[in-house]
């Protein structure tokens, strides 16, 4: 520490050299801290994933199937509860508005015990068939509070009266779960069953389970697929944990997106930093042989070399990883809402992996300079012909 | 003036190696960001390719009354032999009008790696090969229309599991057997095909999604829609095949390619601070190089030109060295998103895109230190050490 001043003094020599590496640093990190964040999203959301908890809708069917489904789901060995739901898919004002309703029944509350809902909310929409619970990030995108009125545009879900607007009430604002950072909106299946057409009444999008052996949902999943396999109503099914542990984003490998972009960012800043610490150590060549003669031992000088070269990367880590945080929050503002992304987290992991790399560039930079300086000879670096 | 740019960036230029890992810097900086700009926009460019290869200008695809895709559109079974007998519509050799009733729907598949995806399935009738005459085989056998039979496209056969000639795939109320492999060249070859008739009447559908025509030629558009959209039985939008395709694979990938855009933008300033960086100390460097040349009688501009110069061939050299990487590492690569299957792509559009982007952060990191190198006093820089 007591070489600060020394470092501070040799950095501050070239006030441009010294910003433009920070500024390059910290763009470097944003990016690091973004792309590693949404990872830890997604390892966020794998960890929360239930193992017993598993989702099946029709292969085919654009109406949805027969709710019978969901009581023949109910038979098979293995299962312990069932909810059966229906989607309301639209927008609200403007089709880019995109908005997603989801419709359950009442064992809704016992299979998705984990969604932070309250059994007052729960008994609220019960009780109140046009009634709807919003999630505070949904409640923030739409501007809503409890006692507001939320209508949305669905042609996809046909009223029995013609109309394709649906009219809800937001009886309560619940707190989000992490694992489902862009919120939810859900109400009653019957207010959904009973504006139908007839034909289209007791058809549901999808049935949600739990299994009673969370290690044996997988087969329990296998069990579903293939009692419909050759029905009328084939089923999809898949459990919660295989769902969410690929960083499955459309068949794209994300994790090797992000790891890609965020190392070209660390490759751009360690030619930049090795290259500023390098000039800068060759253009005090022999105030460093001054140093030695002084008595400076070679720890010391090495001290110093890695402080001047850690400082700017810790430095800049910590801010780009700062923008990062504030960046993420503002993403929802700025993409398309419901693109499927979900945020970055800046959790400890995501400080600690910036800190190391900081580090690491920091290392590598200083590593040639070192060598250099351990080696000189003092006679001839003194006469400034080194 | 000319002569003199020409000579002092000469002059600049053989002391670059002098200056090679500093020089590095703006060289790895853009070869960096444009590498991952491109890989990224392999994805959105190799899709909209894939769609754009679907579309022919021969041909008109004709959906319901506003529908911007496949999937939102119904034609009724009444409606089809109507379309079918409007003018413009190439004619087979049995004189049969060349339109086709399409069907398309979304099925379920296991990625290779044990995820769960889906693609497109779609119908094709009895017109469909002579519609779409690349369309060919080449394993296996062609379905046989009225039955319950699939052919699987070589995309889609390499990304899923369970698509070999003898695989089943299931639909409502029963197996169906795939029987031969096809290929398109284009976004059809991640998807299944059947025939229409047995699809619809298996997935309980009552109308088909589109009726796709063969143009007498390119011209006959005009014909074809007015005949139809003046016709008060119909209800219908018709479009160029090659613009719906245009304009479906833009609308699909424009969110893709602008996350390609920021990440690449933002490493871009990143790699600007870097070029900054480097022509600064440049200057500084040849501080008294310049200086001489100064005073020998070469103008500040010429110095200043040269300064920009330097930067922009380190910056264009980056760029397609990333450029280049992107391409080894992406170019042909079969890869999916969604229900698409695709080929991976870093097209000659995307060379020069690299070029511009290197250009532009060139002339933004070097104007600063060219025009510290032009103003300073001659006296001054060669007294400096």
């Amino acid at each position: 520490m007591r070489y600060l001043p020394l470092v501070w003094a040799a950095i501050l020599r070239k006030p441009t050299r010294a910003v433009l590496t920070l500024l390059s640093v910290m763009v470097a990190f944003t990016l690091f801290g973004l792309t590693i964040g949404l990872n830890a999203t997604f390892d966020l959301m794998a960890e929360k994933a239930r193992a017993d908890r598993i989702y099946t809708w029709p292969r085919f069917g654009g109406s949805g199937v027969p709710v019978a489904v969901a009581r023949q789901i109910e038979a098979i060995p293995g299962v312990k509860a069932v909810t059966a739901i229906g989607f309301i898919p639209g927008y609200v004002q403007d089709p880019k508005n995109q908005a997603f309703l989801i419709m359950v029944d009442q064992n809704a509350a016992k299979v998705f015990g984990d969604w932070n809902i309250s059994p007052q909310m729960w008994n609220a929409v019960w009780k109140d068939r046009t009634g709807i619970v919003m999630t505070r990030a949904q409640a923030e995108r739409w501007h809503k509070k409890v006692g507001d009125t939320f209508t949305m545009i669905s042609k996809a879900v046909k009223r029995a009266d013609g109309r394709t607007d649906w009219t809800f009430k937001v009886l309560a604002i619940a707190e989000d779960v992490p694992q489902n950072s862009n919120g939810f909106v859900f109400g009653n299946y019957d207010y959904i069953d009973k504006a139908r057409p007839t034909a289209d009444q007791g058809k549901v999008s999808e049935v949600d389970l739990l299994a009673t052996d969370p290690s044996a949902s997988a087969d329990v999943a296998q069990r579903i697929d293939h009692k419909f396999a050759n029905s009328a109503t084939p089923m999809q099914t898949i459990t919660e944990k295989l769902a969410r542990s690929g960083n499955d984003f459309g068949g794209l490998d994300i994790k090797a997106i992000t790891h890609g972009i965020a190392l070209a960012g660390m490759f751009m800043v360690l030619f930049l930093t090795a290259n500023g610490i390098a000039q800068s150590v060759r253009e005090r060549f022999t105030e460093f042989a001054t140093l030695k003669t002084l008595g400076f031992s070679d720890r010391a000088v090495t001290a110093m070399v890695v402080l001047e070269s850690a400082l700017p990367c810790i430095l800049g880590a910590a801010l780009g990883v700062g923008v990062a945080a504030v960046l993420a929050r503002q993403i929802p503002k700025l993409m398309p809402p419901n693109f499927g992304i979900p945020l970055p987290t800046i959790s400890p992991m995501v400080i600690l992996w910036a800190a190391v790399s900081a580090f690491l560039v920091a290392l590598l930079s200083a590593a040639l300079p070192i060598l250099r300086l351990r080696q000189m000879d003092i006679a001839t670096a003194l006469s400034g012909r080194a | 003036m000319l002569r003199q740019i020409f000579i002092v960036t000469a002059l600049n230029f053989r002391s670059l190696v002098g200056r090679f890992w500093q020089s590095m810097v703006i060289v790895v900086g853009l070869a960096a960001t444009i590498a991952v700009m491109l890989s990224m926009l392999s994805l959105s460019t190799g899709m909209r390719e894939a769609y754009a290869k679907a579309g022919d200008p021969d041909r008109a695809i004709v959906v319901s009354k506003g529908a911007d895709q496949e999937g939102q559109s119904a034609i009724t079974r009444a409606d089809a032999p109507v379309i079918a007998d409007a003018p413009g519509i190439a004619k087979d050799k049995d004189g049969k009008p060349l339109a086709d009733r399409g069907l398309n729907s979304g099925v379920p598949v296991l990625r290779k790696d044990g995820s769960k995806g889906f693609t497109t399935m779609r119908g094709l009738a009895d017109k469909g090969q002579g519609v779409r005459p690349e369309l060919h085989i080449v394993a296996g056998r062609m379905f046989q229309p009225g039955k319950r039979e699939l052919i699987v496209g070589l995309g889609a056969q390499a990304m899923f599991q369970h698509m070999q000639i003898g695989d089943k795939v299931i639909l409502p109320a029963g197996q169906w057997p795939i029987v031969g492999v096809f290929a398109t060249g284009d976004l059809l070859e991640g998807q299944l095909l059947g025939d229409t008739e047995t699809m619809l009447a298996a997935l309980h559908k009552t109308s088909y999604n589109s009726v796709l025509v063969r143009l007498t030629s390119p011209n006959a558009l005009d014909t074809f829609k007015k005949a139809l959209t003046t016709n008060p039985a119909l209800s219908v939008t018709v479009e160029r095949h090659s613009d719906w395709y245009k304009r479906v694979g833009d609308q699909s990938t424009f969110v893709l390619a602008l996350l390609g855009y920021v990440v690449g933008a933002v490493m871009a300033v990143g790699a600007l601070f870097g070029c900054l960086n480097t022509m600064y100390a440049a200057v500084s460097v040849r501080g008294r190089e310049i200086a001489t040349l100064r005073a020998l009688g070469y103008g500040a501009f010429p110095v200043a030109v040269s300064v920009i110069l330097e930067a922009i061939l380190l910056a264009v050299t980056g760029a397609l060295l990333g450029a280049f990487i992107a391409w080894a590492l992406n170019d042909g690569k079969q890869s999916m998103f969604g229900a698409m299957v695709f080929h991976l792509s870093v097209s000659r559009a995307q060379f020069e895109l690299a070029v511009t982007w290197a250009t532009v952060v060139a002339l933004l990191g070097g104007i600063l230190p060219s025009i510290r190198a032009a103003r300073r006093p001659v006296v001054e820089a060669l007294r400096a050490t």
